[in-house]
Parts: structure tokens; C-alpha cells; sequence
């Protein structure tokens, strides 16, 4: 794999080094993109009284385009017409998606730069670039759109992270995970809103008329863990999976706990007074709002589980599905107010098992690969968008707010980390070190969500001031904290990922492991972690698989999937590497040994015979072995051809004796046919 | 503690007996559940008494918090090194130091239960030897078996939160 990869780099680093190349393209897109958009708005001036250009309705806009033709006096035909506003609107969008996409490229492609800057950091200064630019030529900049966020940017962020969620790692360490997220977004936004409030009281002038509940809902806004920030930042610095898993478990889940508190502040600013039967609903509320997410997630990923048992025959598209029903779970769980974060994210951590047993192994790839370019784009296209925002927005730049909200959002979580650890490491095992606090609480950054739930805050005059704190605490977590984290976590010497496959050893004892701490358990008669995982799975075995997969892959034991997922991805890398001839010594013997090749032997029997025969009995014999083969195949558009690595491995047992039987009854053929030939001139020879 | 949990089954003289363990019905579903029975008993003795009962559980403690416990012992009985080896004491049934390819093929067989071809448990074991296997002894030794093991966190895993 990394092999092609760098075959395929050295034509981009024979550009690179005409350096001037990339960075070129990166200007003349933004060049036209401010052409373009100065272009719209002088079009805008002429046709403001026609109003239906904003709409998506290119028909009315035809009418009007044949109406002013047809009323003016006789033109010659035109050959070559320009109708820009036609595609206005896809054309822009593919022209900002293409430009972030080149941004990205280009800081591949130049050397030592990501090194040394996080790629979220590099797309915002692209975005404050492009930003400034448009508002220098006096454009209003497109900015970063609430519902755009919410509905179209932010979705399949979460459904990737959702969809490869490591299970083991984050079901070990939930009630961490937990405790972080509720609790300690509970601490933050009190002392943030406290705190700030106090401060407000104490400086006076513009910043009297702030009151507590604007603070506290400011509060909540800022002190969310932003999932997207903690993904671009972590994914490259590659730290040891305990980490990861706390710092980005946090961030997912803490979204319901914003989402209630977010609503609960809004309601009760309008409202005015605040009771204590409001404070109890509060909480009922979040109970809700969690677990009614989850149980929409469940569903869907249920029904899409159910529905990719059936698939076997349309295999084009069954990636489909499994984004449509996250997708739908996302906006189901959002029309109640649920959280539809944690519905994502329940929707794809339920549906993948039985998604996964029953789908090709190319729908596997397909999901994969879509899911890891959306939320690419997604990403690139938020950090640029926030760039740009924060140019285009309306600011109200108040020293004394911005600093304390900066100081308040490091101090309170450092605090709030330490003593949530200290609570929670009476309870885990492995204990959480001085070390892991640290990277904890330093990881905590702030980003988009934050931004877009401040956007959506009634405008009032302290919307500006809130904005701008906001963005600057997004600036400095993502900039200074982003920056530094990968420098820091060298200093300190953290433990880093261990890059490694899972081999076939560490799964059987690790599964041994599992049933032995269940049984000690079971002696003890302590119903711990093994207990209910135990549980679990028998139950899943039961009932389960027996509705959600297909065929007999619903009675397969774990084991034996990931044995043949094993032998899979190593006859895969075979073929890539071109040795298919060489049958590998590590796969089992047993298995193969019926597929070992007799041809040389059988090669060396074939007696010689003229070369002008020779080629006659092959054009012969190539003309009739392959028009069976053309019998066989035949095109249409919705099938997928047919390679030998399809469904599983047993087929591609199956695929390659039945390709070796055909090899050795093709060559049986040939042998019999020349032999047959051998005999006839013989016999001719002998008459003559 | 977990003793008493047992105590349904106790019997009078304070020792337990192999059917005693029988009698958790959850023991009983378990696949390695015979084995761990039998790990509890010394090779020859029919029963075990309470001392050595609390011994066998101690490797299932967590690791940092027993420095004081086992000060006595060279090496604490809930070490990395000595939960591993009851472990691999639980594969090699015959003591012999060594996992060999017909323990592992006893032991894929009791977990798969019987869901799967004999050819595919011989590939199994085949491969899972051939990645463990550095001396090319044809078995897994106690070492092999350790560094087969090495990015598990055995500490974790093997840790069981008594709640005393």
C-alpha cells in the first residue's frame, strides 16, 4: 500500500518542485471566485426587480430570458451564449469545495509545513485570507450558515467518527468517559457563566447590563469539547488510544448535555423567571434528550441492519443505506430536539456489526472511502468557512470580556480535570496519571459548534461581544493549543499509538481472556464488566443474528470473521504486489494444498510440433475458450464485475480451485488437441 | 467476600469440592469453565480450602494498589508476569511448559463449540502458531505466549474490582 502510495507522489513531487505551481492554482481559484462574485453583484444591480433569481426555480428564469428575446427586435442566432445564472448557485459551491480540496493538497505537498502547523490551523489562515480578500473588494462573504452547519457540514463528521468508533475502548472506559462529559461540561458552564458574571459585575460601563442567564448560556456555548476540533488535531498526533478515546468520547457526548442546557438557558432568558420546577424538568430533560437520542439512533440501525440482509443481490447500492438511515436517524433525532449527535452515533455503532457480515467486500470499501472523504471535505470546508466568518462577522471587541472568557475556559478545565480525576480514579483500574490529566485537560478544544450555537443566539447587543469572545477562545484552543499539543506530548514522553495489526494470536487469547474473567466473575459472584459483555453477546447470538445477517454468516463465531477477514486482506496484498504465482507460506497448509500447481509438470509433456501448426491450434483454441467466456459476461450498468475477490473468502477458495480447474482443463484440452493434431499429421505422413 | 457468594455450595468443613463449582449455572455455560474449575485444585487434591481459594483469586487483583499486600512474596501474585502465567497454565493442561498444537486445537475447539469445520480449526491453529512460534519449536512457550500478548493491556483485562 505505501508503496503505490509513493509511486503515485513522485509525479506531484516533480510538480513540486516547480513550487510556484500549486500555490498558482490556489490564487487563480480565488481570483475567480471573487470575479465571479463581483460579476453576480453587478448582475444583482440590474435585475433587482426581477425576483425570482434567487430562487432555484431555472425555469421562470428561462421564461424571462425567452421573453426578452422574443420581444426584442430580431438578433442573428447566437452561436455561443453566456447564462451564468443558470448554474449560479452548484457552480459556486463546487467552486469553494474545489478550492479548500486544493488548499488541503497543497499543504501536503509542500514539505515541513505539517510538521510544525496543524492542518485546521493552515485552513483557517486560508479561510482569513479568502475572507479578506472578498471583503476588500467590498462582497459580502458567505458566512458560516447555522442550518448549513448543523444539517449538511456536521453530519458526516460525526457518522465517520461514529461508524469506526472503537467499541472495546470506549465501552472499558464509559463511566470515565461519562463522568467527563456531563459532569464536566456542568462545572464549566457554571464557572465560566459564574465567574463571568462576577467579572462583569465588577467592571461595569458596557458590560453592566450583561445578566446571569446570558451568562450562563454563554457559558454553555463555550464550554463545549468540540468533536471536529479534538479529531483534526488528534488524528495527528498520533497519542495512545486511553487518550484519544476520553478526550474525543468527551466531546461526542457532551453534546447533550449543551443541547439541553443550551435550550433550557434560551427558554428561560424569554421566559424571565426561573422556579425550581423549571431546574427539576432541566434535568428530566437531559435524561430525555440522551437517552431518546440514543433509542432513535438504535432504531434506525436496526432497520438498516435488517434492511442490508436483503441486499445480497443489488450490491451497487447498499452503501446507500447505511448513510440514508444514519442520516435520517441524525434528522429524526433533531426535529424532537433530541441529541442528534449521540443518535448518529448510536445508529452507527449499532448497525456496523451485522452491516459489515452482510455487505460485499467492496460496499465495505465503498462505505469506508465515502465516509472518510465526506467528513474530510466537511472539515476542510468548516475551519475555511470559520476563517472566513470571522472576517465577515459583526464584531464588538471588548478587551476585558475576551481575556477573561480566554483565562476562564483554561483555568476551569484544568480544574475541572483534575478533580474529576481524582474522584474517578477511585474507581478505575488503571489509574489516571499526572500525564493523561494533562493531555486531557489541554485537549480540550473548542471549535465550530460553538461558533454556529452562537450564531444562533437572538440578536441583542451583547450577541457581538459573545460572538467575538467565542471566536477568539475557538482561535486560541484551535491555533496556540493545536500547535503546541504534538511538541508537548514529545516533552512529556506520552505513550503514542502502537502502530499494529491485530494478528490471529492476540484475538484467541484475548477471547480465552474474556471467558476466563467472565467464569472468576461468575466464582465471585461479582456482576462486573465481563458479566454483562458476556451477557450481551449470548444474547446477540441468540436472537440477534438471527434476524440482522444473512444467510449462514449469522451462525459464524467471531473468531472465524476475523480469521477470514485475515486470510482476505493478505491474498489481497498478494495480488497487489503482483505475486500471485508464489503461493504464500504462511497461510495454512492444510487449506492449500490442493491448489498447488501441476502445470510445469503436465507443460513439459506437450511434444513440439511445426511453429505454422502451432499457431493455428491457438488461434483456434483462443477463438473457442473465449467465446465461452463472452457467453458468460455480459454488460449492464448496475452489475459490478465480476473479480475474484467478491463476497467471502470461502467463494474465493472456491473462486480459485474453480480458476485452477479451469487452467488444468483448458491445458488438458490443449494437450489432447495437439496430440490429436500430432496423430493426424502422423497419420497424413504415413499415407502419403 | 466472592467465598461467600459461594456459599450456597460451601460446604460444612470450609473446603471447597469441584461440584461445588458446578453449581453456578453461569460457570457451567462458560466454554474454558471446567478448566478454570480445575484450575483451583491442585494436581491430585479434591478439594481446596479457603487460603488457597483466596491465593488463585489474588492474581485477579488490580496491579498498582497491592504493593503492601505481598510484601513478603519476591514477586506480588497479581503481577503482569504471574496473571499471564495462570493464563497460559489454563492452555497447557499437561504442564509442560509449553502450549502445543494439539492444547491450542483443545482450546479453539471448547470455544467455537462446535460451530465450525475441522479443517478451519486446523488453519487456525496453523497460522496462530506459525506467527507465535519464534524458536520454531513447533509450540507456544511461556515467553512467546508474553509477547504474543504484549499490546493487550493485561493489567486492565485481568483485573477484577473486589469489592471489599
Amino acid at each position: 500500500m505505501t508503496a503505490a502510495c509513493l509511486q503515485h507522489k513522485s509525479p506531484f513531487l516533480r510538480l513540486a518542485r516547480r513550487s510556484s505551481f500549486l500555490p498558482l492554482t490556489g490564487l487563480m481559484c480565488v481570483l475567480l471566485l471573487v470575479f465571479v462574485s463581483v460579476a453576480s453583484a453587478s448582475r444583482d444591480v440590474v435585475s433587482e426587480n426581477n425576483e425570482t433569481w434567487r430562487g432555484p426555480a431555472g425555469e421562470t428564469r428561462g421564461d424571462s430570458h425567452n421573453q426578452t428575446n422574443s420581444t426584442a427586435h430580431k438578433k442573428a442566432f447566437p452561436v455561443l451564449s453566456f447564462n451564468y445564472e443558470h448554474v449560479r448557485k452548484p457552480f459556486e459551491i463546487s467552486l469553494w469545495i474545489l478550492l479548500a480540496l486544493l488548499m488541503k493538497l497543497g499543504f501536503h505537498i509542500i514539505p515541513g509545513v505539517q510538521n510544525i502547523v496543524p492542518e485546521s490551523c493552515l485552513l483557517i489562515g486560508v479561510g482569513l485570507l479568502v475572507g479578506g480578500i472578498i471583503k476588500a473588494i467590498g462582497e459580502e462573504a458567505p458566512v458560516l450558515d447555522t442550518k448549513l452547519f448543523f444539517l449538511y457540514l456536521l453530519p458526516p463528521i460525526i457518522l465517520d467518527a461514529g461508524y469506526f468508533l472503537p467499541i472495546r475502548p470506549f465501552t472499558e472506559n464509559m463511566g470515565t468517559i461519562l463522568v467527563f462529559a456531563v459532569v464536566g461540561t456542568l462545572w464549566n458552564t457554571f464557572f465560566i457563566g459564574g465567574m463571568i458574571y462576577g467579572v462583569c459585575r465588577i467592571e461595569g460601563g458596557q458590560l453592566a447590563s450583561v445578566d446571569p442567564l446570558s451568562c450562563l448560556l454563554f457559558g454553555t456555548i463555550v464550554s463545549a469539547v468540540d468533536p471536529v476540533a479534538v479529531l483534526a488535531v488528534f488524528e495527528e498526533i498520533h497519542i495512545n488510544e486511553l487518550l484519544h478515546i476520553l478526550v474525543f468520547g468527551e466531546s461526542l457526548l457532551n453534546d447533550a448535555v449543551t443541547v439541553v442546557l443550551y435550550h433550557l438557558f434560551e427558554e428561560f432568558t424569554h421566559a424571565g423567571t426561573v422556579t425550581v420546577v423549571d431546574a427539576i424538568l432541566g434535568v428530566v430533560c437531559f435524561f430525555v434528550v440522551s437517552l431518546g437520542g440514543i433509542l432513535v439512533g438504535a432504531i434506525y440501525g436496526i432497520l438498516g441492519a435488517f434492511t442490508s440482509r436483503f441486499t445480497s443481490h443489488t450490491r451497487v447500492i447498499e452503501p446507500l443505506f447505511v448513510f440514508l438511515y444514519s442520516y435520517m436517524a441524525y434528522l429524526s433525532a433533531e426535529v424532537f430536539h433530541l441529541s442528534g449527535i449521540m443518535s448518529l452515533i448510536a445508529c452507527g455503532v449499532v448497525m456496523r456489526p451485522y452491516v459489515e457480515a452482510n455487505v460485499s467486500h467492496k460496499s465495505y470499501t465503498t462505505i469506508k472511502y465515502f465516509l472518510k472523504m465526506w467528513s474530510s471535505v466537511s472539515e476542510t470546508l468548516i475551519f475555511i468557512f470559520l476563517g472566513v466568518s470571522t472576517v465577515a462577522g459583526p464584531h464588538a471587541w471588548n478587551w476585558t470580556f475576551v481575556i477573561v472568557t480566554v483565562v476562564l475556559c483554561l483555568v476551569s478545565r484544568v480544574l475541572g480535570v483534575i478533580g474529576l480525576t481524582y474522584i474517578i480514579n477511585k474507581f478505575r483500574i488503571v489509574k489516571l496519571t499526572k500525564k493523561d490529566q494533562f493531555i486531557v485537560a489541554y485537549g480540550g478544544l473548542r471549535g465550530a459548534i460553538a461558533f454556529s450555537l452562537g450564531f444562533l443566539l437572538t440578536n441583542s447587543e451583547m450577541k457581538n461581544m459573545f460572538l467575538t469572545a467565542i471566536i477568539t477562545v475557538i482561535f486560541f484552543t484551535v491555533i496556540v493549543q493545536g500547535m503546541t499539543i504534538r511538541p508537548l506530548v514529545d516533552l512529556l514522553a506520552v505513550k503514542k499509538k502502537k502502530e499494529s495489526k491485530r494478528s490471529i494470536n492476540e484475538e484467541i487469547h484475548t477471547q480465552f481472556l474474556d471467558h476466563l474473567l467472565t467464569g472468576i466473575e461468575d466464582i465471585c459472584g461479582h456482576y462486573g464488566h465481563h458479566h454483562w459483555k458476556d451477557k450481551l453477546n449470548r444474547f446477540n447470538k441468540a436472537y440477534v443474528k438471527k434476524w440482522l445477517i444473512a444467510g449462514e454468516r449469522s451462525t459464524e463465531p467471531q473468531l472465524i470473521s476475523f480469521y477470514n477477514k485475515m486470510e482476505m486482506k493478505q491474498a489481497m496484498m498478494l495480488v497487489e504486489s503482483g505475486s500471485t504465482a508464489q503461493l504464500p507460506t504462511i497461510v495454512s497448509s492444510v487449506s492449500m494444498q490442493n491448489i498447488k500447481p501441476r502445470g510445469p509438470a503436465r507443460q513439459r509433456a506437450i511434444p513440439s510440433i511445426s511453429k505454422s501448426r502451432e499457431q493455428e491450434i491457438r488461434k483456434i483454441l483462443r477463438a473457442n475458450l473465449q467465446k465461452t467466456r463472452q457467453r458468460l459476461r455480459s454488460y449492464s450498468r448496475h452489475d459490478l464485475m465480476i473479480d475474484p475477490f467478491e463476497d467471502n473468502v470461502s467463494e474465493v477458495r472456491f473462486r480459485r480451485q474453480r480458476v485452477e480447474m479451469e487452467r488444468r482443463v483448458s491445458l488438458t484440452a490443449t494437450v489432447i488437441l495437439f496430440m490429436s493434431v500430432r496423430a493426424l499429421e502422423i497419420q497424413d505422413s504415413l499415407c502419403s | 467476600m466472592g467465598f461467600n457468594g459461594t456459599s450456597p455450595l460451601l460446604d460444612q468443613r470450609g473446603e471447597l469440592r469441584p461440584e461445588d463449582f458446578g453449581a453456578i449455572r453461569e460457570l457451567s455455560m462458560n466454554p474454558i469453565g471446567d478448566r478454570i474449575i480445575s484450575a483451583f485444585f491442585s494436581p491430585g487434591k479434591e478439594t481446596v480450602d479457603f487460603a488457597s481459594f483466596v491465593r488463585i483469586l489474588a492474581h485477579f487483583h488490580p496491579t498498582e494498589t497491592s504493593r503492601s499486600r505481598d510484601g513478603v512474596q519476591p514477586e506480588p501474585a497479581n503481577s503482569r508476569t504471574r496473571k499471564l502465567k495462570f493464563a497460559f497454565q489454563l492452555y497447557d493442561q499437561d504442564r509442560d511448559g509449553k502450549i502445543s498444537r494439539e492444547e491450542l486445537l483443545q482450546v479453539l475447539r471448547t470455544m467455537l463449540e462446535m460451530q465450525v469445520t475441522e479443517e478451519q480449526l486446523q488453519s487456525i491453529a496453523e497460522r496462530a502458531i506459525q506467527e507465535a512460534d519464534l524458536d520454531q519449536d513447533d509450540a507456544i512457550s511461556f515467553d512467546e505466549f508474553r509477547k504474543s500478548l504484549e499490546k493487550v493491556d493485561i493489567d486492565h483485562k485481568m483485573s477484577i474490582r473486589f469489592l471489599s
